[in-house]
């Protein structure tokens, strides 16, 4: 049976964003979600220091999180899935890659 | 669409082991890796490595795509010809030649970077995985979905609307999946900074046995641009003065990224590189950034008499040596 593979085109307007924010965190669940990962994988990352509960006091069901956290899983996700890293060696090339960063950016300020 | 070869992505033999397979990649990852590499396509590069990794260390898809390359070593290989499509050389999978194949999306494999991938890899392996997923009593909210998206600096500040392209699965009425080209046109919220998410709720995957689908999550990155500098919620801006302006002081008007602009007190005695800043005239947020004035003392050519004469006069009035701290002789 042949299928025709063409694809289809549609446009979709998006009214409903929402920016991560102060007053738009991002539950426990959620986070774990956009990394493709459990909640136990994301208490890890707070008992190493790599993401940052708004509000630490209670149970895990009650941790909300910002943008930052949000980029530091995916990126030690990534590490993990890639070359097998452990998480407090994803804590720390997280810190290096971040400082790498962040002098690139003083460098740029500089540049007349 | 052409054909990958994956093994060539890799730069391994087709008989490569699992063990020269996570080496090769792991070696390019590094070469690749944004944050290290120069090459100007480092990019596309890299997401070409991760697509040829995420085929061939997955027994299944592997097994698959050899099967598919093998078929198109043969000539078969245009599923465009049984399609009744154009004929134009392009690479189309064969119908039914995933059959004996199933794929699974394992919970390990962390987020689904499968939205970056090529439409080849999506053609390939994305209707299979769904319908691999939405048989039995499989039931899953959709995956997240992750992108980028670039906007100017006045765009952070004041909102945008911006038109993005996405590939989607989707399920038609007969519950085949299909890939359907989707602009999204998205309202970017006023004031939002670099390294933060957008969320677009239910415009990740589809979910599975009618569970919802995933969300899209766009990653804000500003574009540079020709005046102001970006670090987090601070911007910085060059200001170029005269060396009368930064000797005595001078009141000097500059722009501002929300369009309006504001006079400034230059002090006296100010000296390259010093630091002005104008509180709160970042970018917007909860703290707002502030937009720091980089002083530069721009001199005036001495290429006319009267120009050399003022800078003699000057140098008899405040004779001084700049290089005293390197102590050698000579000079004033």
């Amino acid at each position: 049976m042949s299928k025709n593979y063409a694809n289809a085109s549609v446009r979709v307007s998006v009214s409903a964003t929402v920016a991560i924010s102060q007053e738009h965190p991002i539950a426990i669940h959620e986070l774990a979600h956009a990394c493709g990962a459990s909640v136990e994988w994301v208490a890890q990352l707070v008992e190493v220091g790599i993401v940052e509960v708004t509000v630490p006091a209670g149970p895990p069901d009650a941790w909300y999180f910002h943008s930052i956290d949000l980029q530091s899983a995916l990126e030690v996700r990534r590490l993990e899935r890639d070359f097998g890293v452990e998480l407090e060696a994803a804590a720390l090339i997280l810190d290096l890659q971040r400082e790498v960063r962040r002098l690139k950016v003083a460098l740029q300020v500089q540049r007349r | 669409m052409e054909f990958k070869d994956y093994y060539a992505v890799l730069g391994v033999q087709r008989n490569a082991t699992d063990d020269e397979l996570r080496k090769a990649f792991r070696k390019l990852a590094r070469k690749y890796h944004p944050d290290v590499s120069k090459e100007a396509d480092a990019q596309i590069r890299m997401r070409d490595i991760n697509e040829a990794n995420d085929v061939l260390r997955d027994k299944d898809k592997r097994a698959a795509y050899d099967a598919l390359a093998d078929r198109v070593a043969r000539g078969g290989g245009s599923g465009a010809d049984h399609a009744g499509g154009s004929g134009s050389g392009g690479f189309q999978p064969p119908p039914g030649w995933d059959e004996g194949f199933e794929f699974h999306h394992s919970a390990d494999q962390g987020p689904a970077d499968h939205a970056h991938f090529s439409e080849f890899f999506s053609s390939v392996f994305g209707k299979s995985a769904q319908r691999s997923a939405s048989g039995g009593n499989y039931r899953a909210r959709g995956e997240d979905h992750h992108a980028a998206i670039e906007i100017s600096v006045e765009d952070a500040i004041n909102g945008v609307e911006r038109d993005i392209s996405l590939r989607a699965l989707e399920t038609d009425a007969q519950g085949q999946p299909n890939f359907v080209n989707r602009t999204l046109t998205v309202k970017i919220p006023a004031g939002v900074h670099p390294g933060q998410f957008i969320r677009l709720t239910g415009h990740g995957m589809p979910g599975h046995g009618g569970e919802p689908a995933g969300d899209l999550y766009l990653e804000v990155r500003i574009a540079l641009h020709s005046l102001y500098r970006v670090d987090g919620r601070d911007l910085y801006l060059t200001l170029p003065v005269t060396p009368t302006e930064a000797a005595l002081g001078a009141q000097v008007k500059v722009p501002t990224p929300n369009g309006s602009v504001l006079e400034v007190t230059v002090p006296p005695n100010a000296r390259s590189g010093l630091k002005l800043r104008l509180k709160e005239r970042g970018l917007p947020g909860k703290p707002p950034g502030h937009l720091y004035l980089l002083i530069d003392i721009v001199l005036p050519l001495a290429d006319t008499d009267a120009v050399r004469k003022a800078y003699e006069q000057l140098a008899q009035a405040a004779p001084f040596n700049p290089r005293r701290h390197l102590r050698v002789e000579g000079g004033v």
